[in-house]
């Protein structure tokens, strides 16, 4: 029954990772402290798989248990981790090919300061941020972070302009 | 800059993180699954120890109180700080039912809330010292009582009395108003963010701050 329901979840667990390595990376600066979140979110997420409401959508609840854990995770190891550099050789940023052109490199560029910019934005922003990168619906959003849809938009464009801005000034 | 491009940039951001968990991609068999204590449950050991701590304490001042009732100012004295215990009794309770609806699977405004109200009880004991400050007579007439049978009350001029009870009655407005006024809300006023800061220390006013950040995300 036990090793019935651990296949399950390992399953279930495969098929939503980018979800688990999209926030950790968002919320983690160093492999070690990534590699520590993650373990943690699938800790609480496995604590929770008894208790996995189906009105509401798989993604949707590991949205926010995920969230929820990171930043808590966030918030105690922050003090630590600012002493890390964010583009480390393990970031995202190492993994790509030696062998670009221009245009590939200016977008290189852009990526890494559309990353600098998630990760100055405050917990709560950040979540907010990578839902909407994700593609959610503002519904979704809503529903995952509990606030209004209305606000959601609000604060997305909000967002959106303040990227823009910090774009021209670069 | 054009939306159009900085779609693109987002996508690309999205799809660089994509090309990064291929091959990121650890074995999940591996996964270690064992149930592990959370912090929650640690501080949830502390509120109750803090309520059965008060719950006794509430019912000794209540044994105190009928113990004296004829002399008024030790009965007063002893009614007094059996409102501040119930107070203290009544938020530890408070942190208890909060700790017990932390549920992960909520929704995230929501449970930061509940979270960051825990990280911040420190709080509601630095105001019950500021709003005894104006009957701090009634603790050293209690515990004097108490510990060395001496009853303090009886050894005190009128005048004194009648010029403490004047001058404390006078402070209980400012001090209410104290009370009021620090709160997460008022975090922008400097002087409030420094006297929270010295009487709570900085894990207290992390959590409250971060309350005043949840609020602002709200609207």
């Amino acid at each position: 029954m036990k090793a019935n329901k651990k296949k399950r979840f390992i399953t279930t667990i495969d098929a939503h990772k980018k979800i688990i390595y999209k926030i950790v990376n968002s919320y983690c600066r160093n492999k070690e402290d990534r590699k520590d979140l993650e373990q943690e979110i699938i800790i609480q997420l496995w604590n929770a798989f008894d208790k996995y409401n189906e009105d509401y959508k798989y993604s949707t609840w590991m949205y926010r248990i995920a969230l929820n854990v990171a930043i808590s995770f966030y918030r105690k190891e922050k003090k630590w981790s600012v002493k890390n550099d964010f583009y480390s050789e393990d970031s995202i940023f190492s993994m790509a090919d030696e062998d670009k052109n221009e245009t590939q490199t200016a977008m290189d560029q852009n990526i890494k300061l559309l990353q600098e910019f998630i990760s100055n934005l405050n917990e709560l922003n950040k979540a907010l941020m990578l839902l909407y990168l994700e593609g959610k619906s503002y519904e979704e959003i809503a529903e995952i972070l509990g606030i209004t849809k209305t606000n959601v938009a609000t604060k997305i464009s909000r967002l959106k302009l303040k990227i823009k801005k910090e774009f021209q000034k670069k | 800059m054009e939306a159009i491009e900085l779609k693109k940039i987002l996508e690309a951001y999205d799809t660089k993180l994509d090309e990064a968990l291929r091959l990121n991609k650890s074995p999940m068999q591996q996964l270690q699954l064992e149930k592990s204590e959370n912090s929650t449950k640690s501080i949830q050991k502390y509120r109750i120890f803090e309520v059965v701590t008060f719950s006794l304490l509430a019912l000794f001042l209540g044994w105190y109180i009928a113990n004296n009732w004829e002399h008024t100012h030790l009965a007063v004295s002893g009614i007094i700080l059996h409102f501040f215990a119930l107070v203290a009794l009544i938020g530890s309770i408070g942190q208890v039912v909060l700790l017990n609806q932390i549920d992960f699977s909520k929704p995230i405004v929501e449970i930061r809330k509940k979270i960051e109200l825990v990280n911040s009880h420190g709080l509601l004991f630095v105001k019950l010292i500021f709003l005894s400050a104006p009957v701090w007579w009634s603790y050293a007439l209690v515990g004097l009582d108490l510990f060395l049978g001496v009853d303090l009350y009886v050894h005190l001029e009128t005048d004194f009395v009648v010029n403490y009870l004047v001058i404390n009655s006078l402070l209980i407005i400012p001090i209410v108003w104290l009370f009021k006024k620090l709160s997460y809300n008022n975090l922008h006023i400097t002087w409030v963010r420094k006297t929270i800061r010295v009487f709570t220390g900085a894990k207290t006013m992390k959590a409250l701050s971060f309350l005043n950040d949840i609020e602002q995300f709200e609207n």
